[in-house]
């Protein structure tokens, strides 16, 4: 793992010439969104001339379709030649044998093997996804955001979509350095809290994760609530000290992680609000602060292999 | 009026008095599954022994004494007709000498350097792994068990069923103290 010092040195040496290119571009873009606007601004300007106050309700609305084809539509390849320039070379910065494909995500069986989630999304898309080997440890993680959709019909039959988000963030593979057979899965204790409003989800969860198991370590048991199929193979996974890792990657993640052990990997799922590895549109991009912020979501997600120690290859499975 | 009261009464007590006493049946069972578990964990590791000691023995010069008492509780062991009790003595004492002898692997490099002795050693990693987890699973069924025992109301159904209170497994006084390594060079 390399260190923050490593990366701001990295970033003046490596990055800034990629970055001073794409801050043209940026720039050029911030103009094009401006004078598009300015376009529209006038074209529904002299419209309402013509259709009078009918304008007041068309015009907001038209200036934010013009604005988010615009936004989208001029940064489609800026965001591409980002990906490619800034976000590969800091994959390779932190290890260079990784692969890195800026539109490849987790396929969508794989996610819903990881046991998980038990939604079954209707809208599934991601990018970012990166693979190797650290250590003796096979990984692989990508960025993910699956929703479900649910429908509503008034009285009137208007029909209106609703999405839930089921996850959103980065999902973590790895090759467990444990043999097992049954399914464990690990999830935040304050779903409750947090999901309360779908039902949906709470009552899938509750139903179909099979024996609660309760562990020993009070501080673990407060964040968690683990579920499983063997009461005995679940305390072979969760030995005392990877409760204690696991605890420990959860503070300093910050997020809400969720595991699970199944098929001899390890899968952790780590919730983010935001979009990762994008870039900023409005500001510039010769700021650091972004580019270590890609750096540190990126060393979160490979670090589970050392952070929960999947390097240690003491069983008999090597 | 009153007897359809009271036929509903008693109704209602007998369905739960039958969930509590089910209750207890399927807590006693988890706690004998789960000894099970360790019986056949302990097992696996009783066979792994005899492989261990003939890879050992080659090397191993100084430990002769230890490598002959772990070969002498592996046949008590599988010789059967032991209580609970016994087994987990005799598994707390295997424990021990084991622990002693990983300790000593450390002194002989052409031992550690044979693949046959590191697949075994993992594989006797593996085990004890695995027996940690079934008695912290043990541990876990007994405790909750034992909170039936003794909470109300579960209490009463459980001393009318004549079920008393069960022993966690605690690790033994010798196995909290330090390993004395110059200690079991001596043997």
């Amino acid at each position: 793992m390399k260190s923050a010092e490593e990366f701001a040195k990295f970033f003046e040496t490596s990055l800034q010439v990629p970055l001073a290119e794409l801050e043209q571009k940026r720039k050029q873009i911030v103009f094009n969104i401006w004078i598009s606007l300015l376009v529209a601004f006038g074209v529904l300007s002299l419209l309402s001339i013509f259709i009078g106050s009918a304008a007041l309700i068309i015009f907001p609305i038209a200036a934010l379709i013009v604005f988010l084809i615009v936004r989208f539509g001029f940064t489609k390849n800026y965001v591409q030649e980002f990906k490619d320039k800034v976000i590969r070379s800091i994959v390779a910065f932190i290890d260079p044998s990784l692969n890195y494909r800026s539109d490849g995500f987790i396929p969508m069986d794989t996610f819903m093997s990881s046991e998980i989630f038990k939604v079954y999304p209707d809208r599934y898309n991601g990018d970012d996804f990166v693979s190797g080997i650290v250590g003796k440890t096979q990984v692989t993680f990508s960025e993910l955001h699956a929703e479900y959709k649910t429908e509503t019909t008034d009285k009137d039959g208007h029909r209106q979509e609703y999405w839930h988000t089921i996850f959103k963030g980065l999902l973590v593979i790895a090759d467990f350095n444990k043999n097992f057979e049954g399914k464990t899965v690990v999830l935040p204790d304050t779903a409750e809290r947090l999901f309360g409003g779908f039902g949906k989800m709470l009552q899938s969860w509750n139903l179909m994760r099979g024996q609660l198991i309760q562990l020993e370590d009070p501080e673990f048991e407060k964040l968690f609530a683990v579920y499983g199929d063997n009461q005995v193979e679940a305390r072979y996974i969760l030995s005392t000290s990877l409760m204690k890792r696991i605890v420990d990657f959860k503070n300093k993640s910050g997020k809400q992680i969720y595991l699970s052990f199944v098929g001899s990997r390890i899968y952790v799922a780590i919730s983010y609000s935001k979009s990762l590895f994008e870039p900023r549109v409005f500001k510039t991009l010769l700021d650091i602060r972004p580019a270590q912020e890609y750096f540190t979501d990126l060393e979160l997600a490979l670090g589970v292999v050392d952070d929960l120690n999947l390097n240690t290859r003491i069983w008999s499975k090597q | 009026m009153l007897l359809i009261g009271l036929g509903v009464l008693a109704v209602v007590l007998v369905l739960v008095y039958l969930a509590f006493y089910n209750t207890m049946i399927s807590k006693k069972n988890q706690v004998t599954n789960v000894f099970a578990t360790i019986d056949a964990l302990l097992k696996k590791r009783f066979d792994l022994i005899p492989n261990l000691i003939s890879s050992c023995q080659t090397y191993m010069n100084y430990e002769k004494g230890t490598l002959t008492q772990i070969t002498e509780l592996r046949t008590k062991a599988i010789s059967g007709n032991l209580s609970d009790d016994q087994k987990v003595d005799l598994e707390n004492q295997m424990t021990k000498l084991l622990g002693g002898i990983k300790i000593a692997f450390e002194n002989y490099p052409d031992l550690k350097a044979s693949q046959n002795f590191l697949q075994l050693q993992a594989a006797l990693n593996e085990v004890e792994e695995q027996i940690s987890a079934a008695r912290r699973a043990y541990n876990a069924s007994v405790t909750d068990y034992n909170n039936a025992v003794e909470m109300f109301p579960t209490n009463m159904i459980a001393s009318s069923m004549g079920l008393a209170q069960k022993k966690v497994f605690e690790v033994p006084e010798e196995e909290r103290k330090n390993v004395n390594v110059g200690e079991l060079f001596k043997k």
